[in-house]
């Protein structure tokens, strides 16, 4: 950014190059006038000494406007009027000439500076603008409190046309955490200046020239006692024109900063309730099935074999074999439903996100397997293509096919096929049966945001499908299929290109 | 004298699958539902001699279910219950189901509710004297005596005595007791019940009656826990 001009623009100090400029024109004008004197009248001539000396004085200020009318008046008079080639003037009125020139070249030269001076005040505004306009997109966009900081940093450091130093307190004490420019190096002094300003939650003004102390204003972000960053820039010299308009930007900048920060404490602690809620959610959906996934397994053993044992000399032998079998098949359900628990209870203490390469086609083909082994019964068509890989964990989506699967079974009695598809951003997994349809209190359950459907004797399969897929960053939809029955979809985000497989 | 007839009310296969076992096993016949509709249905088509309840319905709340049954018939009604349906179980007893089984259960302890809530239900106050074991009881002149010692008991005793001695080996809500003894105003006041409870348990223990006469049902109600005959 274009560092504004300290000195006054309307009497600048006149510059060599302006000098030579000004001497130009008056040249150009004396040739102008000099080659057309034959049809020129010599008051005509004097105007166009007179623009030339108003050009002067609008371009390069005030003193050279007064020395060009001098000298303008000077050269005319050498030149063009008798006697020639004298500075002799003979008549009074070339006195008043002289006089007005000097009027018009200083009042032209004050009014073209005061307009620059304008135009560079509206031109450091615009640049201060464009800064605080760009913070705030920045700060805005930004995701972490070290990303806050350094755009902050930036910013300031350009409004102050300076270095800036941010420290931050922590439990190993002060430390200077972003500089900007990078190399600036903040001295100890400054480290006591930001610890005065966080712990009175005040400004630290920068000490004058000559006392020891810290060249920097340091502010404390937020602006408060016991604040976690304070910022410190170069103060804006008050010979600096739009110091004030600055300063104004500067703190301006510290609240959107703080305001930044503040706001991703909150979505911190949003996405802290949001997970806590997942996995209250979860612990509710876990209770509730207790009922169903537990007790009628439990009630079956337990009623099967206490009839064994107490009637066991009227039962008939089929009816024997009966009980028997159903004893087994309830203590293999159960056997399935603690393995749901154990993938539960993983789920509501977070499976940690660090996923490896996994084949969803594999996981499925041992979904696959093991419903076949559990379900001899269930026709289940596999028809999957080679898969590109995705970062998850095998186990987790082996369980959402299998659960699927287990749930068709249950609900959704004929065939069911297991296929899935590439798309440009996402692999999925699909299930269709040839069932009656999903309740569409479950259909609306899953299109929603809640882990768990708000539904007394729900089973576990389907919220444990819909918090693997979402922890897997993945998402579990359906829709009914075109003849009848019911598709599911897990979809999962397919990495970007080159990543891996 | 028939088989009697048990309807089998649950919509889990599984359970209705050792029921039917169990229960033809035993002598009795069965009929299944799997849900609330069907299970009135049946009742008013087949008129069984029992209905066994499970609370979990898939369509209808089991509630509504005796709600509507006892609207028109006084058919007895066993509910089978899970331990987080405590309330609803206790709703359904207020309702006029006769008694409860928690699931899991063994299943000698379903056959012996279904034989007590088989037997014919004595009318309320219809003998006029009532043993049960040691026990006897004028209801006209108002004498308990155990082993023919008499026993002085006070008149709530007497009558708590009565409310649990005429339902012998079956649940009495808190609720029944209490609205039987002290009135409709006084259904709430279970810890009053309490007391009573713990009083009259006392005088029959040292005249000599076995602990478990009078057993707790926790957070249903009280069971005459022995055989009464008229």
């Amino acid at each position: 950014m274009k560092r504004p001009a300290i000195d006054r623009p309307w009497m600048p100090t006149p510059r060599l190059h302006q000098l030579l400029g000004a001497v130009g024109v008056l040249i150009v004008a004396g040739l102008a006038v000099s080659l057309l004197r034959q049809w020129m009248p010599e008051n005509v001539g004097l105007l166009v000494f007179l623009t030339a000396v108003l050009i002067n004085s609008a371009a390069f200020g005030f003193w050279i406007g007064l020395l060009s009318a001098i000298g303008a008046l000077a050269t005319f008079n050498f030149f063009f009027v008798e006697p020639h080639y004298t500075f002799f003037a003979a008549r009074p009125q070339d006195l008043v000439t002289l006089l007005a020139f000097l009027l018009a070249a200083g009042l032209t030269g004050f009014l073209a500076g005061r307009l620059r001076e304008q135009v560079d005040a509206a031109r450091g505004r615009a640049d201060v603008l464009e800064v605080l306009s760009a913070a705030t997109t920045d700060l805005a966009g930004a995701a972490s409190a070290a990303e806050i900081v350094g755009l902050s940093a930036r910013h300031i450091s350009a409004l102050s046309h300076g270095p800036v130093v941010v420290v931050r307190r922590s439990d190993e004490g002060l430390r200077a955490i972003v500089a900007a420019p990078p190399s600036f190096q903040a001295a100890a002094i400054d480290l006591q200046a930001a610890e005065q300003a966080l712990n009175r939650g005040q400004v630290e003004f920068a000490t004058a020239e000559g006392w020891t102390g810290s060249r920097m204003n340091f502010h404390p972000v937020p602006a408060a006692r016991n604040a976690a960053h304070a910022f410190g820039h170069l103060p804006i010299g008050t010979e600096w024109r739009d110091h004030s308009y600055r300063e104004q930007a500067i703190t301006s900048v510290l609240q959107q900063a703080a305001a930044a920060l503040d706001r991703l404490v909150l979505t911190q602690k949003a996405e802290e309730g949001r997970v806590a809620r997942d996995r209250q959610a979860l612990r509710a959906a876990l209770l509730s099935s207790l009922s169903h996934d537990l007790r009628t397994p439990l009630a079956t053993i337990l009623g099967s074999v206490t009839t064994l044992r107490d009637l066991r000399h009227s039962l008939p032998p089929a009816a024997q074999e009966d009980l028997f079998n159903a004893t087994e098949e309830e203590a293999q359900r159960l056997a399935r439903y603690v393995e749901k628990l154990l993938q539960m209870t993983r789920l509501m203490t977070g499976v940690s996100g660090d996923f490896h390469w996994v084949a969803p086609a594999d996981c499925a083909e041992a979904a696959v397997a093991r419903a076949r082994r559990a379900f001899p019964a269930a026709q289940i068509r596999v028809d999957l293509p080679d898969l590109p890989m995705v970062r998850a964990e095998a186990g987790l989506l082996e369980q959402v096919v299998f659960s699927l699967i287990e749930n068709a079974v249950r609900y959704a009695p004929g065939l069911i096929e297991v296929s899935g598809a590439v798309q440009a951003d996402a692999v999925s997994l699909s299930l269709r049966d040839h069932g009656p349809g999903l309740p569409s209190a479950v259909m609306v359950w899953l299109a929603s945001d809640e882990l768990t459907p708000g539904m007394e004797s729900a089973g576990l399969g389907l919220p444990i499908c819909k918090g693997i897929a979402r922890t897997l960053d993945g998402a579990l939809s359906a829709r009914p299929a075109p003849g009848g029955g019911t598709e599911f979809h897990l979809s999962l985000p397919r990495p970007a290109q080159g990543e891996g497989a | 004298m028939t088989a009697a007839h048990i309807l089998i009310v649950d919509d889990e296969p599984q359970i209705q699958r050792f029921l039917v076992h169990a229960l033809t096993a035993s002598g009795y016949e069965t009929s299944l539902a799997a849900t609330g509709g069907q299970a009135l249905a049946a009742v008013a088509r087949a008129q069984p001699d029992l209905m066994i309840l499970d609370l979990g319905l898939p369509d209808m709340n089991g509630k509504t279910v005796i709600e509507t049954l006892r609207q028109s018939s006084d058919l007895p009604v066993i509910v089978l219950s899970a331990h987080d349906q405590e309330m609803e179980k206790i709703m359904a007893l207020d309702l006029g189901a006769d008694d409860f089984v928690s699931k899991p259960f063994a299943i000698g302890e379903l056959l012996a509710r279904l034989r007590v809530c088989l037997r014919a239900k004595p009318a309320a106050g219809a003998a006029s004297v009532l043993r049960s074991g040691a026990l006897t009881i004028n209801r006209a002149g108002r004498e308990v005596s155990v082993t023919d010692q008499p026993l002085r008991l006070t008149p709530k005793e007497f009558d708590l005595l009565i409310a649990l001695v005429d339902n012998p080996g079956r649940v009495v809500t808190h609720r029944q007791l209490l609205g039987k003894v002290w009135g409709p105003a006084h259904v709430e006041d279970i810890p009053y019940l309490r007391v009573f409870i713990g009083q009259l348990r006392q005088k029959l223990e040292v005249a000599g009656m076995p602990v478990e006469s009078i057993r707790t049902e926790p957070g249903v109600g009280y069971r005459w826990g022995l055989p009464a005959a008229i």
